[in-house]
């Protein structure tokens, strides 16, 4: 009898919770009611304090005290301070205050999810990677920004001057709509490519490499040099989605065609066809992967490239145990050339990105990381003036130049348009003026990753030593080829192919490290397809297929 | 060595006699090997701490190029001075502290006075008060409701967050229902017949002799507690209010950032190796300061509850 009603206590409990669990889910959905509405809707009673003529370029400045909550990413390298110069400036010119809610930048997006889905998120919620924001989209909780680009005159203008309307199709979803102020650039911006010893290649005679053959040429000449070592040892293993050294692999795609490494996705636009393409399927992809293959067999790379930690493989480069390595403009300056400093006469070169098959070509969206909208914020009645500041903060010339640089006269001189731009003598930022004593993000809290997204080649630009602005140069120009046209997918294709996209994912990292480490022969490529027919590749693609037609017929 | 007979004490006069007990030699070997395998264990243990110890007095290059192992290589205080010179660090230290302090004590008079309420056998509806408890040790409302849950209690941005929903662990208050029901019950028989309430009882008779479990929990939850980060993480919106370990958390993503592809740079930055080893020392000291003092109790405790006669 005793057990009895303790099982029934339990469960009259555990009905009780479901159902009020069932009741929670119909009964709390934040901001659901603007999401589903068309347009703009009537914004009279959410103009407090905008200002009536604001414009492009224009001075973004509130008729009346604002206060904007904001999730505010902690950087530990320069750690949140809310009395940072770049606030009480701001509060200055725009009349707008910040309320940060600070969040560790080691687990960001969990706190963004959790707030976001408990509808209790700040207005502005920065540093948002796309497609982060499609999660929240179902539920109601993030505004489609899209409906409100008429109060974002620089963002307009900005997407116009350009030409970055292929860029924003990108971030729409089934519906037409994006969710996400996005950081947009000029051009697009390639900043991974290899670094080699440039002082070895010097003592041995070696030219610095223009195409991918003349690199397999370079790697060999150092082997000849070097017999008992691996040229080239690399690093960036453990990002998803790829098998292993990744920004390897994803700077190859780019030459053969394809995407890979961290670039992967599973489907690939074929122009000739004019449909999308399995991509760990295509002739282009194989052709990479042959390539690695060939660079195994000869011992030129390292095969430990694909597992080690990044810390092994700067280890080795540091050492001299390896005279080649991916990298980026930050690690050349903060990694390699600092570990190296103990060898006499080491120098480190990112070379520009070796040209493959696909020609001397940019390939990349020019969209960075970008800000999204509470739907809360929609209710507001500084709604309007918020997204004036917005506009104004992200996307205008000054807007920008602000929160990257500072204050003219005071943190920085000249300008970047005309290349006198400097820094101020006290100030200092990524060892751009090293006897200024001073950090620029540390100590004034401008160059924040919160705040300064994107902008003109010439603003990206004078934020390099030197070195990185031959680079770049050399990199503008070469040609931007056009984007994937888009093709979203509604929930329940969304759903069905994500049910695919593990399996098959799982299938291409195992066998592309299969053939490129030999433990599968080329010879068994044509298996391999089947093997990822079997596990839907067909379909995958036919889903993308359809969603891009839909999309077409849609929104044209 | 002293000779001893077989009754412990030397009688006096006797002639010194050496007696000891005859080992086999298998058993020698095994002592051997076992002592091989522990002190193995030991170093392989040890070795990660003494590296990171190294790593906090080295200078950057070394450690980047992999010259540190046991020793520190290009020896200096400066990073500690830098670290400890950074007032946040300070804040969320005496933050961690403050928290451990407080939800330790809580969590002792609660658990404490939830686990004598389970031993008693007569106490009515005590299967549904175990079976409430025991629920939750295997359904949870999840993330969200509960960070909802702490929300709308207007519990944010202050301790009670990270003290009231963590205050009651069921794995701690079992263990201490087993110890308190291996008591002699004779013993609070003949203090109910001196005149002691319930609650005397517990304060003079039980607690006093429960020391061992007593300490074992307070170790338990104070270990858990000075570890804890999620909860602070999750309920703080402030860097003031963060306790050292989000602190660290943070410190220890930002040298493995640079994979950051899309980032104006800025994520791509790196604190550098020596500076997390300084953080980490730091951190752990306090622990590793007060674990052998406790720690007799601790193995003790762990054996607590699982023979019952």
């Amino acid at each position: 009898m005793n057990s009895f009603s303790r099982r029934r206590f339990l469960g009259v409990l555990g009905g009780g919770i479901a159902v009020a669990a069932l009741a929670g889910c119909s009964t709390h959905q934040p901001g659901g009611a603007s999401s589903g509405s068309s347009g703009a809707g009537d914004l009279s009673s959410n103009k407090v304090g905008a200002m009536d003529a604001f414009a492009a370029d224009a001075q973004f400045k509130a008729t009346a005290p604002l206060d904007f909550g904001m999730m505010m990413l902690n950087n530990p390298n320069y750690p949140y301070k809310a009395n940072w110069e770049f606030f009480t400036d701001l509060k200055q010119m725009t009349n707008v205050s910040v309320s940060a809610t600070t969040i560790p930048q080691s687990d960001y997006p969990t706190k963004v999810g959790v707030m976001v889905g408990a509808g209790d998120a700040p207005a502005i919620i920065p540093k948002t990677y796309h497609p982060a924001e499609q999660a929240y989209i179902s539920s109601g909780a993030i505004l489609a920004v899209s409906d409100y680009l008429d109060l974002m005159p620089n963002l307009t203008a900005t997407v116009q001057n350009w030409n970055l309307d292929s860029d924003l199709d990108t971030l729409r979803g089934p519906d037409g709509k994006f969710y996400l102020l996005p950081g947009l650039h000029e051009n697009v911006w390639v900043d991974y490519s290899i670094a080699v010893r440039s002082d070895i290649l010097q003592k041995h005679g070696i030219d610095v490499p223009g195409t991918w053959d003349e690199f397999t040429t370079m790697l060999q000449a150092l082997k000849t040099a070097y017999p008992s070592l691996y040229p080239f040892s690399d690093r960036w293993s453990s990002t998803q989605p790829g098998p292993g050294a990744n920004s390897l692999l994803a700077t190859l795609g780019n030459a053969y065609n394809t995407h890979a490494g961290w670039n992967y996705q599973h489907q690939t636009w074929d122009a000739s066809q004019g449909q999308f393409v399995y991509t760990g399927a295509t002739d282009d992809y194989k052709a990479m992967v042959t390539l690695l293959n060939s660079w195994v067999n000869q011992k030129l790379l390292d095969p430990a490239s694909f597992t080690q930690s990044d810390a092994q493989a700067e280890q080795k480069f540091a050492d001299s145990q390896s005279f080649v390595i991916s990298a980026n403009a930050q690690e050349v300056v903060n990694t390699y050339e600092k570990d190296l400093t103990g060898v006499a006469g080491a120098t480190v070169l990112k070379i520009p990105v070796p040209i493959g098959p696909a020609g001397a070509v940019n390939i990349g969206s020019r969209i960075e990381c970008g800000v999204m909208i509470s739907s809360s914020a929609r209710k507001s009645p500084n709604f309007v003036a918020m997204m004036q500041f917005l506009d104004w903060l992200y996307y205008s010339e000054a807007g920008k130049m602000y929160a990257k640089w500072g204050v003219q006269g005071q943190t920085y001189t000249g300008s970047v348009d005309d290349g006198t731009f400097k820094l101020a003598p006290d100030v200092n930022w990524g060892g751009l003026n090293p006897s200024g004593t001073k950090q620029l993000n540390v100590d004034y809290g401008f160059f924040n990753g919160v705040f300064a997204y994107g902008g003109s080649s010439n603003l990206l630009n004078s934020q390099f030593p030197p070195a990185e602005q031959v680079f770049q140069k050399v990199m503008n120009q070469r040609k931007t080829l056009p984007l994937d046209p888009p093709a979203p997918f509604d929930d329940q294709q969304q759903q069905q192919t994500t049910l695919w996209a593990t399996a098959l994912l799982d299938s291409v990292n195992q066998n592309t490290l299969k053939f490129i480490l030999g433990q599968r022969p080329l010879s068994e490529w044509d298996q391999y397809v089947s093997e990822l027919g079997g596990l839907n590749s067909k379909q995958y693609i036919d889903a993308v297929n359809q969603a891009y037609q839909t999309y077409k017929k849609a929104h044209g | 060595m002293v000779a001893v007979s077989e009754t412990g004490v030397a009688p006096v006069g006797a002639p010194v006699v050496r007696r000891r007990i005859q080992t086999s030699r298998g058993y020698r070997v095994f002592q051997v090997v076992n002592a091989l395998i522990l002190t193995a264990v030991m170093v392989i243990t040890l070795y990660p701490f003494i590296n990171l110890l190294a790593q906090s007095f080295s200078a950057q290059g070394a450690i980047a190029a992999g010259r540190v192992n046991l020793i520190p290589k290009g020896f200096n205080l400066t990073t500690y001075k830098t670290v400890m010179a950074d007032p946040t660090f300070w804040e969320n230290y005496r933050n961690t502290v403050v928290y451990t302090v407080v939800a330790t004590l809580i969590a002792m008079v609660l658990t404490t006075c939830y686990a004598y309420v389970l031993s008693k056998k007569n106490v009515k509806g005590r299967g549904f008060l175990i079976g409430i408890a025991v629920f939750t040790m295997f359904f949870n409302g999840g993330l969200i409701p509960n960070y909802v849950l702490v929300n709308d209690l207007g519990l944010r941005n202050s301790i009670w967050a990270i003290v009231l929903p963590n205050a009651i662990s069921v794995f701690n208050l079992l263990v201490m229902k087993a110890f308190f029901e291996s008591l002699p019950g004779e013993l609070e028989e003949a203090a109910m017949v001196d005149g002691l309430n319930t609650y005397g009882i517990l304060w003079r008779i039980v607690l006093p002799l429960s020391k061992a479990v007593l300490a074992t929990m307070v170790l338990f939850y104070a270990v858990t507690f000075w570890n804890s980060w999620f909860s602070a993480f999750l309920y703080m919106d402030n860097n003031s209010m963060f306790p050292v370990t989000v602190y660290l958390r943070n410190l220890i993503a930002g040298a493995t950032g640079g994979t950051d592809q899309s980032a104006s740079g800025d994520t791509a930055l790196q604190v550098a190796a020596n500076i997390q080893a300084v953080t980490i020392v730091l951190t752990v000291i306090p622990i590793l300061s007060i674990y052998p003092f406790i720690q007799r109790y601790f193995v003790s405790g762990v054996m607590l509850g699982a023979v019952k006669g």
